[in-house]
């Protein structure tokens, strides 16, 4: 039997990715003068966005490829 | 407090289309073979525009995460040696900061073209004996129609396994190895070396694991990842505490990139193990072809050559047009291999049904 597809976790990592991008795209000039200081704790933001945006898109693009059938053989 | 006084792009339509595109190719490599894909993002970027120093802190901080995905994803299917990974990281590191410090003494005594020049020659040289010699073997593979077969160790490698250095002996599980870490110190100091020389450390590191040390092609690949994962992490604090990335060149790199690399970790559980070998051995050599093209150029530029200005312009567009070739031949190479093993499986399937 054809097993369940996430759609469910598809859409909702979806929303989630596409609403950082969106934010990314509205706020460009506050992130970007924001993401460049060098003082304080401002150095740690470009880190924890690209780990933020990993986990978020990385999820999306996961579920993408698994409701397109694309998945790994696994090794018995 | 200001920010670095660098010149950030206005981002355009077509550059941010052609920055997706590029960098779920590149992810599919890196996915793959462990690496690959920054030296074509790096200078694509900098022909947009984006000052080299930016673009190289911009590659990195989307090399971190895209690493973390995409060892994350081989982690499930078991290829990835998290120790060997971040023992090799450790001495990859130091190899970094020497690489680093080298690059700017010979930028220092040579200018910019004197350190073009250099890295051109980095590449060449070690892409050219590295690719050939990967390429060498996977051929001896294909030939002895072993493909299917478990890889072998190779003779170095086995002695190298055979070298018991009291105090200092590794046992790596999942590569299924024993070594002493004398020998994988140098081999992850040579990786970092490479990465600060030419962005691309797992070019190294990867052929490293698998004739020195002796590890699968599919573990070394996986592993390299572990590595990467760190070097951008270690890079990207570095850069960002002087104010040079660029977070949105980063995280549009990302949105194509962990489409590719995700869709590269799972071609390795369907493809014949080989195949990795042929795919890192054709980018070797295609890229050293491209770096071989502007040598010339640098040359000329340091007044050892006479090249026509137009000679150079198109030598240097030629080059740029081969390292795109390397990414596309090496995407192709995947896609075709992970397309038929696809059909195989599937048709497996359609004959278990069939029996049942």
């Amino acid at each position: 039997m054809e097993e369940s597809k996430p759609y469910l976790q598809l859409i909702a990592s979806g929303i989630v990715s596409g609403a950082l991008y969106l934010l990314l795209y509205l706020y460009e000039r506050e992130i970007l003068s924001a993401f460049t200081r060098t003082d304080g704790w401002f150095p740690a933001l470009p880190v924890l966005a690209a780990l933020v945006f990993s986990f978020a898109h990385g999820a999306f693009t996961g579920y993408f490829w698994e409701v397109l059938g694309i998945k790994a053989r696994r090794k018995k | 407090m200001e920010h670095a006084a660098v010149q950030f792009i206005d981002l355009q339509y077509g550059n941010v289309l052609a920055l997706l595109a590029i960098g779920f190719v590149g992810g599919l490599v890196s996915g793959f073979i462990g690496s690959g894909g920054a030296f074509v993002l790096t200078p694509a970027m900098m022909s947009m525009g984006v000052p080299g120093v930016v673009a190289v802190a911009s590659n990195l901080c989307h090399k971190f995460p895209k690493a973390l995905v995409g060892a994350y994803q081989r982690n499930k299917f078991g290829q990835v040696d998290v120790k060997l990974g971040l023992v090799m990281a450790a001495s990859a590191t130091a190899g970094v900061w020497v690489g680093a410090d080298f690059q700017n003494q010979i930028k220092l005594d040579y200018g910019e073209a004197g350190s073009n020049l250099y890295v051109s020659l980095a590449f060449v040289v070690v892409l050219a004996i590295v690719g050939a010699f990967v390429l060498r073997d996977a051929v001896r593979v294909y030939r002895s129609g072993e493909i299917d077969a478990q890889e072998k160790a190779s003779r170095l490698a086995l002695w190298v396994q055979s070298v018991e250095i009291p105090g200092t002996m590794m046992h790596f599980k999942t590569a299924n190895i024993r070594v002493s870490a004398l020998f994988t110190l140098p081999l992850g100091f040579a990786t970092g070396l490479l990465a600060s020389t030419i962005a691309v450390g797992g070019f190294i590191g990867v052929p490293g694991m698998m004739y020195v040390l002796g590890a699968s092609g599919l573990v070394a690949s996986a592993t390299e990842l572990v590595i990467a994962f760190v070097m951008g992490f270690g890079g990207t604090v570095k850069y960002s505490m002087l104010g040079l990335v660029d977070i949105r060149l980063a995280l549009i790199l990302l949105a194509g990139s962990l489409f590719g690399i995700q869709l590269g970790a799972i071609g390795t559980t369907f493809v014949k193990p080989y195949l990795i070998k042929v795919v890192m051995a054709a980018i070797m050599l295609i890229v050293a072809v491209s770096r071989a093209l502007v040598v010339p150029v640098y040359l000329t530029q340091l007044g050892k050559m006479n090249l026509a200005p137009q000679t150079m312009a198109w030598l240097q567009t030629v080059s740029f047009a081969f390292l795109i070739l390397a990414l596309c031949v090496g995407g192709i190479i995947i896609l075709g291999a992970m397309l038929r093993g696809y059909r195989t499986r599937e048709a497996a399937l359609g004959r278990e049904a069939v029996t049942e």
